[in-house]
């Protein structure tokens, strides 16, 4: 089991998260001296770095999550670490326990054993605190179908308690920005699903979190748009918020994440800052080494194409 | 390929069976042997009126088209579906003969082959030839069903996508429930009337054999009349027919692709300022109702329940009586919550947004406004409307009295129902091409018939105590009752469903995406949860079978026959218990109520087992 921490530089957050980033860590302390099962080594770590910067918790603490289907474990004992202010990569192959994963993180899928903790405060003991630092984009989720793209925005917004002049206005920028303008009047239900993928990094980003947890965020995303989204991502973090996303495109990884961890049959099997991660070689020759060479791609099909 | 399809078939079958599902192909299948044996039945009586016996064949053989017809917007989803198969390079007609033949086995084909074989006994008794045409005739009779079947399923799929064609969907089925649940009113007409004497009016003989379920009937009559080009013609008609449904159900086989009825919704519209409307639950509210008046899966709930409750109003109007008109209004509110009873399912996954929000109270709440702003007014519009038409007088108290129980225990019922029976069908954007799929709900309906008539209890005893003390205070102080029964039932069961939704969340939605229940291995954080008792495939059965036969032995086959034995009428209709000779009445009926009650024990028994929390 790897369980990393790193320092960052941390731009600071903005005058509005100040009071939450406050509570936030001194509610840390109680979670790291009161966790038992976090490893030593990331204690270790902590103390070992007594920069300025480190004096927030990290904006994710994952430890020793497991999930197991029907017998098969999916994840199996997984401690991740995402420092604030990182752009953080998940990647693995299919099947590896990415989605699962990331829905314990968030407090969508109950974990077997195993805890989650946003900005120190633990998702499944204290889930409305930790559920309002984050914004969530599952897999392949529904959303209220029969509304419009407009409406959704505007019925979260209501739901997180936001106020309604904010509402309208964050809701016409990030129409504008997700080029959603055009289908004013479409339901949701009829959206295709690069459009659902754009609506659903709406809502969470609609509250303005400051972390965002993207499950496949660029699956089925055109060139244009993700460009955009990148630009997006990227001021976020470099304004001080984190972002966790998973995908199994490594070149848009090594593009966009500063750290990354690969995940194979449930576990996580290395993780760090992108550069230790895939040393000499591309972060995908790393992968592909990690994940095990599949032999039986070079055997082929050999009825095909003959 | 029709084996291939057949063992396919099987197989899904086989793999999505539970005790549940058992339990119901099992009721069915008894339902649908007595439905047969009945059929058969009516070809070897003896009226005296002339033609009474193919009258009444081909009556019956409507009755199986249109349940053949209904099924599949009942069903909803079929096992083998056409979308399995689109890249297949096959052409569409021998896809669509493959998936016929797959469609003959089952259940349903082998009750309703029994039912036909009533056109071969006819025939026999008709002499040689007509016996020797009678057998094609019911075969191509059997071909015909299943063919219209599915494409029925085909053209409904397509209208559905519209809200009108929902909304006629809707109606179709409710008029197939009033037509299985009160039908005895015509059976009563038909025999209270002369026509089993003096034989059907002539009218009515030709538009039973005008509609392709009487044409075998119409076969065999011309061979025993030696009308044989006739006789000939009508099975070449049935030919033609099936060749022709065949042809064009094969048709809507390829082109999945058709021009979606899109939905629109608002433009623009700016997020709600004043403070009663921007709240949380307000905003719910709102989406519920949008949801409510753009989905066409709600349209349908609304069509069958506002059909149901009109219909068994109506109905009873062919025989003059007009004393069923001021309960459509409690039967409206009775049937929304027999309907609506699984309102988490079609907004499927979308649960996560209120888990992320931890807004549970809001969402639940706001779910309980939108149907009580739906089917109450509604309700209050019908119940008005139809006892002020009515002009009876007396019915008001009864109906002020039962409206604001029924309804505000309907709203805590469907509500808690959805929560705590969730019955998952696949997400909205999952089923473009048949907006009506959706998880299946017979226990909870069923259950929630008669659970649902409990919250009416205290009010309705005020008035009957009113009536019989015959004082006016009492009398008038049903509505009252209701009133606080209804708000505290709407409040209390929404709270436990609350409760529920925030122990329970993630499961729910765990269920939503996979469509099986979650297991939670060990402890995560804090425990709020005991596991649930999982039945065995058997009490599981045991437990759905009670649930059907317990109140239908208590209520129809026993407290109904001991009600007819006290008022001394000799109406038998379907009551087992007035079928036995005099001293026998009275034990039987007895017995039935006894064995409704030992029946519904164990069905709760079972049910609350398995659903401790």
């Amino acid at each position: 089991m790897k369980s990393i921490q790193f320092v960052r530089t941390d731009a600071g957050w903005r005058s509005s998260a100040a009071a939450s980033a406050t509570t936030a860590r001194s509610d840390r302390r109680t979670v790291v001296n009161g966790s038992a099962s976090m490893p030593d080594s990331s204690r270790k770590a902590t103390g070992s770095h007594p920069s300025a910067q480190d004096d927030g918790p990290p904006a994710l603490i994952l430890a020793g999550l497991t999930k197991t289907f029907g017998g098969k474990p999916a994840v199996d004992r997984v401690d991740l670490t995402v420092p604030a202010g990182s752009f953080f990569g998940l990647v693995g192959p299919n099947g590896a326990g990415k989605t699962t994963a990331l829905s314990m993180a968030v407090g969508l899928l109950r974990p077997d054993a195993g805890s989650s903790a946003v900005f120190g405060v633990d998702m499944w003991s204290d889930p409305v605190r930790a559920k309002a630092l984050i914004g969530v984009l599952p897999d392949s989720l529904a959303l209220p179908e029969r509304l419009t793209g407009r409406e959704l925005l505007t019925f979260l917004g209501q739901l997180r308690g936001l106020d309604p002049a904010a509402i309208t206005e964050r809701t016409r920028e990030l129409l504008d920005v997700m080029d959603l303008e055009h289908a004013e009047r479409t339901l949701v239900v009829d959206y295709s699903t690069g459009m659902r993928k754009k609506i659903g990094l709406a809502t969470a980003l609609l509250h303005a979190p400051r972390l965002l947890v993207l499950d496949e965020p660029f699956e089925a995303v055109d060139p244009v748009s993700a460009m955009a989204l990148k630009s997006i991502l990227a001021r976020f973090v470099a304004d001080g918020g984190s972002v966790v996303l998973s995908s199994h495109v490594m070149a848009l990884v090594e593009q966009l994440c500063d750290t990354v961890a690969i995940m194979v049959e449930g576990r996580v099997v290395t993780a760090g800052p992108l550069a230790e991660v895939r040393g000499h070689g591309s972060l995908e020759e790393t992968f592909v080494r990690l994940a095990g060479g599949d032999v039986r791609a070079a055997e082929g099909l050999s009825w095909l194409a003959s | 390929m029709v084996g291939v399809l057949i063992r396919m078939k099987l197989a899904i079958v086989r793999n999505s069976m539970t005790g549940g599902r058992a339990a119901l192909m099992i009721t069915g299948g008894v339902l649908g042997l007595l439905g047969a044996a009945t059929t058969v039945w009516l070809s070897l009586v003896n009226p005296s009126g002339p033609g009474v016996v193919p009258d009444l064949l081909a009556t019956t053989y409507v009755v199986w088209l249109l349940g053949w017809l209904v099924g599949p917007v009942w069903g909803a989803s079929s096992v083998l579906r056409v979308e399995h198969f689109a890249l297949l390079p096959m052409p569409r007609r021998q896809l669509a003969i493959g998936l016929l033949g797959a469609a003959f086995v089952g259940v349903t084909t082998a009750v309703t082959a029994l039912a036909f074989l009533s056109l071969v006994v006819y025939g026999i008794r008709q002499g040689v030839l007509p016996a020797l045409v009678s057998v094609p005739a019911a075969a191509l009779q059997l071909v015909l069903v299943v063919l219209l079947s599915r494409t029925s399923h085909s053209v409904f799929g397509l209208i559905a996508r519209g809200r009108l064609g929902s909304a006629f969907t809707g109606l179709l089925l409710a008029a197939f429930l009033v037509l299985t649940q009160s039908g005895w009113i015509v059976l009563v007409v038909i025999a209270n009337s002369e026509v089993l004497s003096t034989g059907f009016p002539s009218g009515y003989s030709a538009v039973v054999r005008a509609i392709p379920s009487g044409w075998g009937v119409a076969a065999v009559e011309s061979a025993h009349e030696g009308q044989w080009w006739r006789a000939v013609g009508m099975l070449a008609a049935m030919v033609a027919l099936s060749g022709l449904l065949l042809l064009g159900w094969s048709r809507t086989l390829g082109s999945l692709r058709h021009g979606r009825t899109t939905i629109r919704g608002s433009s623009h519209a700016p997020a709600a300022t004043s403070p009663v409307l921007a709240g949380r639950t307000a905003a719910v509210v709102r989406k519920e109702l949008r949801t409510w008046w753009r989905d066409p899966a709600r349209i349908q709930i609304l069509a069958i329940v506002l059909g149901w409750a009109l219909g068994t109003a109506l109905l009873p109007l062919t025989l003059g009586w007009t004393a069923v008109l001021p309960w459509a209004g409690p039967g409206m509110a009775l049937m929304a919550a027999t309907v609506a009873c699984n309102l988490y399912a079609p907004d499927g996954t979308a649960l996560w947004l209120t888990l992320q929000t931890g807004s549970e109270r809001e969402d639940l709440r706001g779910r309980q406004w939108a149907y009580l702003l739906v089917f109450g007014s509604l309700t209050v519009a019908v119940t008005v409307g139809f006892t002020l038409w009515s002009g009876y007088t007396w019915a008001w108290p009864w109906v002020l009295a039962l409206v604001p129980a029924l309804l505000g225990g309907g709203v805590g019922l469907a509500l808690y129902t959805s929560v705590v029976a969730l019955a998952p069908g696949p997400d909205a954007h999952k089923r473009p091409d048949n907006p009506l799929e959706h998880g299946e709900t017979p226990w909870q309906s069923q259950v929630l018939f008669w659970v649902g008539l409990l919250p009416a209890v205290p009010a309705v005893m005020t008035v009957v105590f009113g009536t019989v003390y015959d004082n006016a205070v009492l009398l008038w102080a049903g509505g009252p009752v209701g009133l606080a029964t209804g708000v505290f039932l709407g409040w209390w069961l929404g709270r436990v469903a609350i409760g529920r939704l925030r122990a329970k969340g993630p499961e729910m939605l765990y269920q939503m995406r996979t469509g099986r229940a979650a297991k939670t291995v060990a402890a995560a954080a804090p425990r709020v949860d005991v596991p649930k008792v999982k039945l065995s495939r058997r009490e599981s059965l045991v437990a759905g079978l009670s649930w059907i036969f317990g109140p239908l032995c208590l209520i129809p086959q026993g407290v109904i026959p001991v009600v007819i034995l006290l008022a001394g009428a000799e109406q038998k209709v379907w009551f087992l218990a007035l079928y036995m000779p005099d001293p026998l009445r009275w034990p039987v009926a007895i017995l039935m109520v006894l064995l409704g009650c030992f029946l519904l024990h164990q069905a709760i028994r079972l049910t609350v087992k398995s659903s401790r929390l």
